[in-house]
Parts: C-alpha cells; structure tokens; sequence
C-alpha cells in the first residue's frame, strides 16, 4: 500500500489527491471524500434524492466516482464530474426504488432554529422548487442545479455533462422560464 | 438578472442545504473507504482498458486468420496454377512439375498442347515447363 501523502499547510489540489488515491492511498480516497461529500449531497437532494437514501446515494457515487476515476482526464473539476455521476446514480436509484416519490421531512430532524414563520416560508419556497424541479427533463434540472445551485459556469457544466456551452446555457433559461411558471414566482 | 431569477437562485442555493448538514462526513468518508478495501477486485478488473485492448486485438487477429485461410483454401483448390504461374522465375523444373502435375487433368480436359515431340512432362527443362504454364494463363 502506498504511504499517506505528506500533510502541508498548503492543501492538495484534488488533481493530487486524485493521484495518489490511484496510487494506493485510501487517505487521499478519504479527503476528498471530506471535500466533496456536502456540496454532493446538496446537489442530490435537490435533484429529489429522498433523504432516507442520501447517504447511501452520497457512497455509491463515490464508489463510482473512484472505481473509473481513470476516465476522469481533468476536463472539468473534479467536483462538476462528481455531481454528474451522482445524477446518474440517482437516476439508477429511482429505477430501483420504482420512482420512488421525494418524502416529506420527519418533524424530528426538521430544523427548529430562527423565525418559525419566516423558516416556513423557506420551507414552502423550497418545497415548490423540489417539486418543480421533479417535473423538468433531466439535462434541463441537473444545469439548472450546477448552474444555480453550485455555481458552476456554463463552460465547466457543459464539460461535465458532455454537452456545449451554448446548449447548457439554453437548458438553463429553459429550466429557469420553466420553474418560474411552476412555482408561480 | 431580473429579482424573479435572483429569488429563484436564492431559493435553489439553499436547496437541500439542511440535509446536507445532516450528512456525517466522516462516517461516510470511512465507510466509502471501507467499501473501497472490501470490493477492489472489481476496481481492478474495470479500470483496466490495456485488458480490453489486448482481448479485442486477439479477436480481431484470430478473425483475420481465419479470413485468410478461408480465402487462401477457397483458392488453393480451382486456382492453384494462377498463384504459381504468378512468379514462375522462382519456381524449380520439380517445382514446375508439381505444379503442372495438379493440372494435368485440366490439360487433358482442355487439349491443351504440349510442345511438339514431347510426350512425358518429365523430359521437359524448366524453360519448356514455363512455357506451357504461361500458355495456360492465356
């Protein structure tokens, strides 16, 4: 087995973690793991993924991810590449599950800080966006989510999603006129 | 960007962003790590397209063999005198013999002449041989 890499002030791009991970170096699997896990699961809970399954979901894309990491030639960041495989695993998920729908939130795990008025008009704005996101094509919700969502440009979604700027960029106003007429904005 | 467009991103960059809270990294990291270990043959056997490359080359390689034996058998037994006829300067008078000797009864059939005052094959020198063998090419 490989040696840990070397801990510096100065942290390692993904590109080296990467490399070291085909090297034998489960720690370097374990930090970008650390890195990316949240921005994953934000990314897969708003393309629907029911919370009861985004752990689960969040490890099989990782486990995804690492095993064909050797198709992964820096063509976009490593985080972008990351959340399209996470909607392709989402995508097998609800196959799976038999288009499971999205459950609504247990009140013991709901968030029970601020304003409980203003927290329920959150929830009901995000609640719409959820289900509005449901009904869009898949191409069209995944740019919307790495576009608005992740703040991603459309260059970077574009490489990502194996498709051209120009076309992420009209998938989005697609999404965006969409959204707008669903969630009555 | 119009207020409708910059409430609607405002609304999607908190989208899950509670759930997201609730996810233990750590535990996740160790357990894809754990999962890793358990199932690395399965890395293994996937992430290596040499593997792949070297399988297809073989298939495609035997395919090729086989082609050409089917070919080359296909021709061997109709048009045996044209491959030979092809490069006569390199052939021997045993060789020439041989050749014509699988013809003989295509010489037969078609009253092809030999040279006049022969009656074997085998009193014929290598020049002679050629001779008739270009005849037969036409």
């Amino acid at each position: 087995m490989a040696q840990p890499h070397p801990v510096s002030a100065e942290p390692l791009p993904d590109a080296a973690l990467i490399a070291a991970w085909q090297g034998g170096d489960e720690q370097a699997a374990a930090e970008l793991v650390g890195r990316h896990a949240r921005a994953l699961a934000r990314f897969l809970a708003g393309a629907g993924a029911p919370e009861a399954d985004l752990d689960d979901l969040v490890q099989d894309t990782f486990i995804r991810a690492f095993r064909s990491v050797g198709r992964f030639r820096g063509q976009c960041q490593f985080r972008t590449w990351l959340l399209a495989i996470g909607g392709n695993a989402l995508k097998d998920h609800g196959r799976r599950a038999n288009r499971r729908q999205v459950m609504p939130l247990d009140e013991s795990v709901r968030d029970s800080r601020g304003d409980p008025h203003q927290l329920a008009e959150v929830r009901e704005a995000e609640t719409r966006l959820t289900a509005g996101l449901k009904v869009l094509p898949r191409l069209q919700r995944e740019v919307f989510l790495l576009r608005a969502q992740q703040g991603f440009e459309y260059e970077e979604i574009a490489a990502a999603l194996a498709t051209t700027p120009g076309a992420a960029r009209v998938h989005y106003h697609h999404a965006v006129r969409r959204l707008k007429e669903l969630i009555e904005l | 960007m119009n207020d409708d467009d910059a409430q609607l991103q405002d609304i999607a960059k908190r989208l899950g962003a509670r759930a997201a809270e609730r996810l233990d990294v750590d535990q996740t990291a160790r357990a894809v790590v754990e999962r890793l270990r358990e199932q690395p043959a399965a890395r293994s056997a996937w992430v290596q397209p040499a593997w792949l490359r070297i399988a297809a080359a073989l298939v495609i390689l035997a395919g090729g063999v086989f082609a050409l034996r089917q070919v080359w058998s296909g021709t061997s037994d109709g048009h045996a005198a044209h491959f030979v006829a092809d490069d006569l300067r390199d052939l021997s008078a045993d060789q020439l013999r041989d050749v014509l000797a699988t013809l003989d009864e295509t010489l037969t059939r078609d009253s092809t002449a030999l040279p006049d005052g022969t009656a074997e094959m085998d009193e014929l020198d290598a020049q002679q041989l050629r001779a008739v063998l270009r005849s037969l090419e036409g």
